[in-house]
Order: C-alpha cells, then sequence, then structure tokens
C-alpha cells in the first residue's frame, strides 16, 4: 500500500504522518492550486524573456558586427553576454522552485500531475528556451490550469509564447492573407506559406492523436486557422515580442477541419480546440496518458474508463479528471508497479531521506547577474541531464517517453547507481545513524523489517552504501 | 534533369571503380567478423539537401533561398553537400554510395510515429514492440552483440537480449558485494530485465571520462567493434534534422547535422583497425524527406522519401543507386514531395543478409512478416 504515495506524490518526508486515509488525503490536493512552496525569488516569465531578448539581441545586433574580425574576443565577450543575461542559472533555478514544489508543497499529488502536463504539453530542447524560458512556461502555463478546464488548458499551452515559438507558428502565413500580397515578399521573393508544426502537434499530441484518424488536408486548414498567431515583431525586441493574432497573415476564408466548417479570424483557434477536446479521441488519449504515466504501461480499457466518463461528465474540468485519475490508481495499486521515470525517482530519494535538496534559497538568492554562477547554483541542471531526464530538454515535442523499456538501459541503470550512491552526499548530518533509516524505510515500504535486513545484510556495508542499496531495490525502483 | 528514369538505375562515378580493390569476394570471407552500424538521422534528414539533384531548373527555383553555393560532385546527375566531406572521401575509395528517392512506407509526416516505423520496420505507429535491427540480430543469434551509443537503448535494437550502450557518466559504479546485493533483490522479485541489464554493466570496463560527443563516441565505438569479440552491431543518434526555420545551405541548421554524422563517419574510419573497416557497413535511417519547396522561414516541411547514406568495407562501389521518380509536379507525392521508388526495409534486409550472412528470404520472412520486399543485396553490398 505504501507505494501508493509515491505513485502519485513523492512519498513521506520523515518529518511527515503517514496518512490514514491515501485516498482521501490525494484527491483533497488536486481541488486548488496553491501559492509555490519556493521562498526565494521568483522571476516572471516576461522577465525572463527580456533576458532571452538581451541575449540574442546583443549578440546578433552587436558582438557579430563588433567582433566580426575576431572570433576570439566575440567568444569571449558572446560568453560575458551569457552570464549577463543569467543563461545559465534560470533553469536551475526553475528546477529548484519545481522540486520544492514536490519535496516541500502541500499538495504533492497536485505536484505530479504539474509534472505530467509539463510532459504533455513539452516544450523541447530548442534555441534558449529551456535556458530562459521553460520553467516559467510550466510554471505560469500550466500549473495554474490545473483546477481549470481542459480546453481552457490547451488554449493557453497554444496562445502561449514558448509554444509559439516552439512549433514554428509565427512563421506560419496563409497563401492569401494580406502578407502574401505585400510588395516586400515579391522583391524577396518569399511567397507566403503556412508552417504546419504547430497545427500537426496540436492534433496528434495536444488533442486527439492520429488514432483520430484526420489527413494531411485537415492539418492543413487547422494550420489554416491557426495562421496570425505569433509573436509581435520587432526591430527591438526580435523574436521576442508578445503573442498577438496577426490578421495580416490570417488566412482568409471557411476551413473545414474533421468534418467541421470553422469562420475565418481570431476566434476560430477557441471554437476548434473547444471542438478537438469534446472528440471523443481526446478523451481517450488523455485517459490512456494518464494512466500510462501513473499505473502502467499498456493500460486496459478498465483502466481508462472511468476518466473518460469524468472527462465526458464534467466536460473537460480537470480536477474532476485527475480524481478519476487517482481513483484508478488506487484501485490498482497493488497490482500494478510503475517504474519511476529518474527525474520521480531523484525527487522521491530527496523527499524521503530528506535531503539538502535542493539548493537553498539563500544559494539560488546569492546568484548576481553578470557573474558566472556557482557549481551548486547549477547542480539542478547538471544533474537531471547526467540522469537523462530533463524536464525542459526532452528531444522532441511529444516529452519524455512513460515506457519503462525506454529507461532501462545499461547505461541508464548505472545512473541510479552512481546517484544513488552520490545522493548520500546531500544527506544531513543528524540523519546519519540507524534510526533514521529505520524511519524511512518504514514510512515508505510494506514491508519494512524485509528491506532494514537488505539494507544491513553484510558488516562490510557503509552507511553511504545504504543509499545505492535502498533506492536501486525494485520495491523503490517501482510505485 | 535530363536522366531517363528507368535508365538511371546505375549511376556512374568518376573515379574507377577498381580504385580501392575493397569489395572483392576475396575479403568477404566467412570467418570476418562483419558489423552493421545504423545511424539515425532524426527529425527528418532532407535527401536533397544531402544529394541534390543537378541541373533541374525548377528544383532550383523552388529552393531559391537554400541552394547550395557549393557542392562535391558525386555523379553526372548528383552533387553532394559540402558538409559531408569525410563521406567524399570514402566515396573517391569506392567506400561509400547512396540510394536516394528512397523511404520507409510511411506517409503520415509525423516525427514520432514514423520514427517508431523507421525503429520498428512495421506498418502501424506502436504497435510493433521490437526493432527490425533488434530481430535481425535475433534471427542472426547475435545476442549481446549490440551497442547504442546513446542513453536510452532505442527501438531500433530491441528484440535481442543482453545489448549495451555507451554514453559515459562521471562516477564510479559500487563494488562487487554492493551489486551482488542488488542483484539478489533483483532476482528475488522476477525482475529479469533489471537483472540483464546489470549483469551486462558487471562485465563491462567503467569509463568516466571520456565525452559524449558524436564523434568522441564514434572513436569509442569503432574500437570496440574492431575487438574480435567486440559488438557486431551499433547505432548512433543524431538530433535536430527538423528545420522549419532557418534551414541554411552551405552553412546552417541543417549542414550542421550533416557534419555531425561526418563527423561519426571520420571517428569510426579513425579508430577501426583497416580489416574491421573492410568488414563493416554504416547505413542511415530516417523518417522522411523533406518538402521540394522552401516555406517562407527558409526552411523545409515534413515530406516523404529522402536519401539512405552508405560507408563502409562492404559497400559494393560508389553509386548514387536510385529508380530517379522526377521532381515534375505530377511526379511528386501528394504534388509536394519526392516520390519513394525503393522501400528503404529492401535496403536494411539486404544489408542484414549481407552483414548476419542470412538468407534474404528467411529476413523477408521473419524481420519484415513475409512483406514485399526487394533483394538489393548484389547490387548494393559486397
Amino acid at each position: 500500500m505504501k507505494n501508493f504515495f509515491r505513485k502519485v506524490a513523492f512519498g513521506i518526508a520523515p518529518s511527515e504522518v503517514i496518512p490514514e486515509d491515501p485516498l482521501n488525503w490525494a484527491l483533497d490536493q488536486v481541488n486548488n492550486v496553491p501559492k509555490l512552496s519556493w521562498n526565494g525569488k521568483i522571476y516572471l516569465e516576461k522577465e525572463l524573456r527580456k533576458h532571452y531578448r538581451d541575449y540574442i539581441y546583443n549578440d546578433r545586433k552587436k558582438l557579430r558586427k563588433k567582433y566580426k574580425n575576431d572570433k576570439v574576443i566575440y567568444k569571449i565577450k558572446k560568453n560575458q553576454l551569457r552570464h549577463e543575461t543569467g543563461q545559465k542559472f534560470w533553469e536551475s533555478l526553475e528546477i529548484s522552485i519545481r522540486h520544492d514544489e514536490a519535496i516541500n508543497g502541500l499538495n504533492p499529488v497536485l505536484t505530479k500531475l504539474w509534472y505530467f502536463w509539463s510532459n504533455f504539453f513539452a516544450i523541447s530542447e530548442k534555441d534558449f528556451l529551456a535556458n530562459y524560458s521553460t520553467g516559467a512556461y510550466h510554471r505560469e502555463i500550466i500549473r495554474p490550469n490545473l483546477n481549470q478546464s481542459f480546453d481552457k488548458m490547451v488554449y493557453d499551452v497554444t496562445t502561449s509564447w514558448a509554444m509559439i515559438h516552439h512549433l514554428d507558428n509565427s512563421e506560419s502565413a496563409g497563401p492569401k492573407s494580406k502578407t502574401a500580397r505585400a510588395q516586400w515578399r515579391i522583391k524577396k521573393k518569399e511567397p507566403a506559406s503556412i508552417n504546419e508544426n504547430h497545427a500537426r502537434e496540436l492534433l496528434e499530441l495536444h488533442t486527439v492523436s492520429p488514432t483520430a484518424g484526420y489527413t494531411q488536408e485537415d492539418v492543413i486548414q487547422l494550420a489554416y486557422i491557426m495562421t496570425g498567431w505569433q509573436r509581435k515583431w520587432s526591430r527591438s525586441q526580435l523574436e521576442t515580442g508578445n503573442i498577438w493574432f496577426n490578421y495580416d497573415y490570417h488566412q482568409p476564408g471557411k476551413k473545414i477541419v474533421l468534418g467541421k466548417e470553422y469562420k475565418s479570424g481570431k476566434k476560430s483557434l477557441a471554437t476548434i480546440i473547444k471542438d478537438l477536446v469534446n472528440h471523443p479521441n481526446c478523451r481517450d488519449f488523455v485517459a490512456m496518458r494518464l494512466c500510462k504515466f501513473l499505473i502502467t504501461d499498456q493500460p486496459t480499457q478498465s483502466m481508462k474508463d472511468p476518466i473518460i466518463k469524468a472527462f465526458k461528465k464534467s466536460d473537460g474540468f480537470l480536477p474532476e479528471i485527475h480524481k478519476a485519475a487517482i481513483k484508478v490508481a488506487f484501485e490498482y495499486n497493488d497490482k500494478y508497479k510503475k517504474f519511476q521515470t529518474p527525474e520521480n525517482w531523484f525527487v522521491q530519494i530527496a523527499k524521503i531521506a530528506d535531503l539538502k535538496w535542493p539548493p537553498s534559497k539563500e544559494i539560488m538568492d546569492s546568484y548576481t547577474l553578470g557573474h558566472r554562477p556557482t557549481k551548486q547554483q547549477r547542480a539542478p541542471e547538471k544533474l537531471l541531464k547526467e540522469l537523462g531526464h530533463h524536464p525542459y530538454r526532452a528531444k522532441q515535442p511529444n516529452g519524455w517517453s512513460d515506457d519503462s523499456v525506454d529507461w532501462l538501459s545499461p547505461e541508464l541503470l548505472i545512473r541510479r547507481l552512481v546517484y544513488a550512491n552520490r545522493s548520500y552526499a546531500y544527506k544531513k548530518s543528524d540523519n546519519n545513524n540507524f534510526e533514521f533509516y529505520e524511519k524511512i524505510v518504514s514510512k515508505n515500504f510494506s514491508n519494512p523489517d524485509k528491506i532494514l535486513k537488505y539494507l544491513n545484510n553484510k558488516d562490510s556495508y557503509q552507511p553511504y552504501d545504504k543509499h545505492t542499496l535502498l533506492f536501486n531495490h525494485p520495491e523503490f525502483l517501482k510505485a | 534533369m535530363k536522366i531517363n528514369r528507368r535508365n538511371f538505375l546505375k549511376s556512374t562515378i568518376f573515379t574507377s571503380l577498381y580504385f580501392a580493390g575493397f569489395g572483392s569476394p576475396l575479403l568477404g570471407s566467412n570467418k570476418n567478423k562483419k558489423n552493421l552500424i545504423v545511424i539515425m538521422l532524426r527529425g527528418g534528414m532532407d535527401g536533397l539537401c544531402a544529394i541534390p539533384v543537378k541541373n533541374d531548373k525548377r528544383f532550383e527555383k523552388l529552393r531559391s533561398k537554400i541552394n547550395l553555393d557549393r557542392t562535391l560532385t558525386l555523379t553526372n546527375d548528383f552533387d553532394l553537400h559540402p558538409a559531408l566531406d569525410d563521406f567524399k572521401r570514402l566515396w573517391d575509395k569506392n567506400l561509400a554510395a547512396a540510394v536516394h528517392a528512397t523511404s520507409i512506407p510511411y506517409t503520415g509526416r509525423s516525427h514520432f510515429d514514423g520514427q517508431n516505423l523507421m525503429e520498428s520496420g512495421g506498418n502501424v505507429p506502436y504497435q510493433i514492440k521490437t526493432g527490425w535491427l533488434g530481430r535481425g540480430m535475433k534471427l542472426a543469434n547475435l545476442k549481446g552483440d549490440g551497442l547504442a551509443l546513446a542513453l536510452p537503448m532505442p527501438l531500433l535494437i530491441r528484440g535481442v537480449p543482453m545489448n549495451d550502450n555507451y554514453y559515459p557518466v562521471k562516477g564510479t559504479i559500487p563494488r562487487a558485494e554492493i551489486l551482488d546485493e542488488i542483484k539478489r533483490s533483483y532476482i528475488e522479485h522476477n525482475e529479469e530485465l533489471l537483472n540483464d541489464t546489470l549483469e551486462i554493466i558487471k562485465k563491462r570496463e567503467f569509463d568516466a571520462y571520456s565525452s559524449r560527443d558524436n564523434f568522441d563516441l564514434a572513436l569509442n565505438a569503432g574500437k570496440k567493434l574492431s575487438k574480435p569479440n567486440g559488438p557486431r552491431v551499433a547505432v548512433f543518434e543524431v538530433d535536430g534534422f527538423d528545420t522549419h526555420a532557418a534551414q541554411g545551405a552551405t552553412n546552417g541548421a541543417h549542414a550542421d547535422c550533416l557534419h555531425e554524422f561526418d563527423n561519426i563517419l571520420k571517428g569510426l574510419k579513425q579508430s577501426m583497425n583497416s580489416e574491421t573497416f573492410k568488414n563493416s557497413l554504416i547505413v542511415t535511417l530516417t523518417e522522411f524527406g523533406r518538402t521540394i519547396k522552401q516555406n517562407s522561414s527558409n526552411g523545409t516541411e515534413h515530406g516523404y522519401a529522402s536519401a539512405v547514406l552508405m560507408a563502409g568495407g562492404l559497400v559494393k562501389k560508389a553509386q548514387v543507386y536510385s529508380d530517379w521518380p522526377g521532381l515534375k509536379r505530377k511526379e511528386l507525392f501528394e504534388g509536394r514531395d519526392l516520390n519513394s521508388t525503393i522501400d528503404a526495409r529492401s535496403i536494411y534486409a539486404s544489408a542484414m543478409s549481407t552483414v548476419f550472412d542470412l538468407d534474404f528470404k528467411r529476413i523477408q520472412k521473419e524481420v519484415f512478416w513475409g512483406e514485399k520486399l526487394e533483394n538489393l543485396s548484389d547490387k548494393l553490398f559486397s
């Protein structure tokens, strides 16, 4: 039973009491989105985007011109610019906020779901998004929507600066739009054409999935509907301007997607998102993804059904969808154990073993722009890269896999061995005693005696071996 | 482009076919360990950027912003992207070739479905849980002979047990008694896959200080492949071919990716002993090519056919093997993409037949479910 606390959250910390009613403990956490637990500085997405702007603007418009004949100085100056804009720091700060919420936040179950949706609507590694923007996008776009409706979440994601930049929608121009007739296009021989990337992913990854059977024409028509949603470009902002709807780029006329007609104009995006979200394949897809994340690589129909039903009944209200998923996870808790992905696994270690993780607010707040961040200040980003599971740096827009086999290879298992051992270096000195390990084992394992015997099987085992052994035990690797 | 489609199958090269002397049957004796290296080019490699067609006005017009201003020459009909200079060096020695206008039989233009299918070899995304390479290795009884130069185990190579991967991390592996204790817990919980994986870790050397750059990975892989008891299959990945914007031409995003691929060739050539390189075949794999026409962001969209690049001593000769479909509108797939005239799986089945010494028909039947594939072994490999 105790694995349930790791299945839907991150385990029980030494200072926490084991909830008497695990199901209601979990269900009660998804109604509201509390203030973040991180009490250090948190920056607005827009502020961070301004740093993004400062970096690309000064690099492209100033340094490249000024040092065009001196590669060495250019490189030095560019490195300075990186630090002046915090390029090597923000991402670690965001991960600290993210991990702190799982470890010290009031609603760890909600946080687990935050992780889920951040990956569902993944921003993969592209340009400098991970350095400046993706963490803030998870905080400001995904998280506040956790107690809203799914269609609102999709709409906010689709019109967010990070996603539009990620999937190139600013580059999409209706071939019959006003801009198509612009003089500069004729002069520069740059006819207006659509960029299908974002439209395709809106269908494939964010709503109905390919099982809905849409065609290439559907993708094109949706791309037409989406034309005009772009970053406001200017000489000073470059590609970091706010998102707006630019009528000049919008393809005029009616569009037909999956057999339904949509009017020309700005409002059609919200209309079609509502329709896509209400498509039966979307409900099935969301239910399947949730079951995969929480329960098993191969969800059954009877696992998905209650979630699909809750989706339909609540008109896509996320707290209801989440509650249904938690109930299913609870029902199947003993029968199915899900292999935990590396980031989840490490956060669970940090929580149940009361590690000095993430770096403290004092450490992170002592960072000053223009300086190289310290090793400690960069530790979160480096750790996740090494584990091979960095939430802002998935390789592709479909995010990280929830299939266990994708996380099993000699190198990935080596990471678990190495980092379980290394987690010992983050322990608090007060905790270095037998009673402490007895406590964390009894709080998080259903058969504590057996696990303790395993940890103390030989006299030759060193204190640090406890971490390697405990966190590589199959009962900890799965939940 | 003045080439007659049907007569185009054997494109000539400028250098003599007999120049290097490789590929003669004398060298292909059975006692040699033969190796297959697959390099996955993720994101949709633009075959027409890597190997552009010559003298095609329509093509040049459609790509006015991303045409190459400098190319290397391959044949009368095709040029080569200048980022592929190591490929060109091998080509000049009859150790590299390409198949053009080829694709896996997938036309859906989704990266994720496409990449799943290029690795599984199937027709329905996510249906098959093993890779064509893994199944081929299983048929050849190559257990524990696969090496992936990547952190997760690619689907491509799954289907045969005990594959290894190499992607170094700094740190230390726990000592034997700790690993043994963990192993006992795996066994007790019937965790077979974890147990197998731990077995591999226990057996191998732990290298904590190398870089993970593809060139360095290739250097390492080449050394391992050269050992008599080393792996016989290696899999690399190059990301970033999805250039919807700022694809670039001679330089730029696509060029950088091609160069990274080229660096893998360089690393392998440099680190393999000559006997090993002689007995190796390197092939690329991608989910789809890209549209003929540039888009307004000077990039290209998801398309259909691309090219497969090949290198190594088992390549028959320097050639661009193709049944060229043409680039006129009516010759294009859905009026926009280079058509595929060769099922890329025919190349991979033939490659496995050559490298694993298996009957083509067995591979066709057991790895590709008896689907209609053409045996290209004699045409492409030696």
